[in-house]
């Protein structure tokens, strides 16, 4: 998905949706509530790792960088993993940037 | 490509020479760049916002990284109770800080590319708990930790972390270290003799090349414990 502008919350959960959708080969509905890290995840780190590195190439193709080795990305209390839509979120304030 | 860190002096300057002459593309990352003949980024490992800099340029050049380096050190050779507080502090950032953040922000290229090799350095004096390196000693022992673990962490992307410890090698880092000190180290070692950063060469072209493709989370000691 190409949007050559800056996105907004309901196109970054689309991507975002999409990508772990696709990871999960759509064996899952991705929830925006869904957890990304903690027990109750259905990622497990290398997949969460591979959802970074897809979103990151999405980035790419929209000219913003996607940097999810920052302090927010890794903070356990403020942590862009805590959810789908917290990555959206994520993902929508760096396409800003 | 492959970078090297700390690759203006020493063994990494050793290890950049022996690379290049082979014809393979190296990157040479130093905090002094000066007099590198080599491609270059000006980074000082021991910084965050440095390296990670450094990982944002390598990115964009949209090369493969075959192999990463981490050479950048520096050593201290005191005893625990006479290595002052700045000491302790610029061994641990630089030694260990330097490589962890190396390995976790040049990563995520290797891990895209499914394949790849990290090498990072140690000392022989942790095997050997030398006396008189102890605060060297303990943050090249966080290296391996580090290193045996990353490797499993990388395992699933098909990328390789090993560390290589060498024993004394005539650089920089000895500087004041008398002959007679060094055999005093090399006859612990299982081949009792002084190496030459050329035989730290062959190690790294060795774990670099496929045919170490088995080997992952090993520390490699030179002259052998």
């Amino acid at each position: 998905m190409k949007l050559g502008k800056t996105m907004d919350i309901d196109q970054a959960k689309e991507m975002v949706i999409s990508t772990i959708s696709d990871l999960l080969e759509g064996k899952v509905k991705v929830a925006e509530d869904m957890q990304l890290i903690g027990g109750e995840s259905l990622l497990d780190s290398m997949k969460l790792v591979e959802v970074c590195v897809a979103l990151e190439d999405l980035a790419d193709e929209n000219n913003f960088e996607f940097d999810w080795t920052s302090e927010t990305a890794m903070s356990k209390s403020r942590s862009m993993f805590r959810t789908v839509a917290a990555l959206a979120s994520e993902f929508a304030r760096q396409s800003e940037t | 490509m492959i970078i090297v860190t700390g690759a203006s002096r020493g063994l990494g300057k050793a290890i950049t020479e022996r690379l290049t002459k082979k014809g393979e593309k190296v990157i040479g990352l130093a905090r002094s760049t000066d007099g590198l003949n080599i491609d270059n980024i000006e980074c000082d490992v021991s910084n965050y916002s440095s390296v990670k800099s450094a990982a944002r340029k390598v990115k964009k050049m949209k090369t493969p990284i075959k192999a990463f380096i981490n050479v950048a050190g520096t050593a201290s050779m005191n005893m625990a109770v006479t290595t002052d507080e700045s000491t302790v502090q610029k061994l641990i950032q630089t030694n260990l800080a330097g490589t962890i953040y190396c390995c976790q922000l040049f990563a995520p290229i290797m891990l895209r590319q499914r394949y790849g090799s990290f090498i990072n350095f140690s000392t022989i004096a942790v095997a050997l708990a030398l006396k008189g390196e102890s605060v060297y000693a303990a943050s090249k022992a966080g290296v391996e930790a580090f290193s045996r673990t990353f490797a499993k962490e990388m395992a699933d992307f098909n990328v390789r972390v090993n560390c290589i410890a060498p024993g004394p090698i005539r650089t920089d880092l000895l500087r004041g270290i008398t002959d007679t000190q060094i055999q005093k180290i090399t006859s612990q070692q299982i081949i009792p003799k002084q190496f030459q950063k050329s035989d730290v060469c062959d190690l790294v072209e060795l774990l670099i090349d496929e045919k170490a493709s088995s080997l992952s989370g090993q520390v490699l000691n030179v002259g052998g414990v």
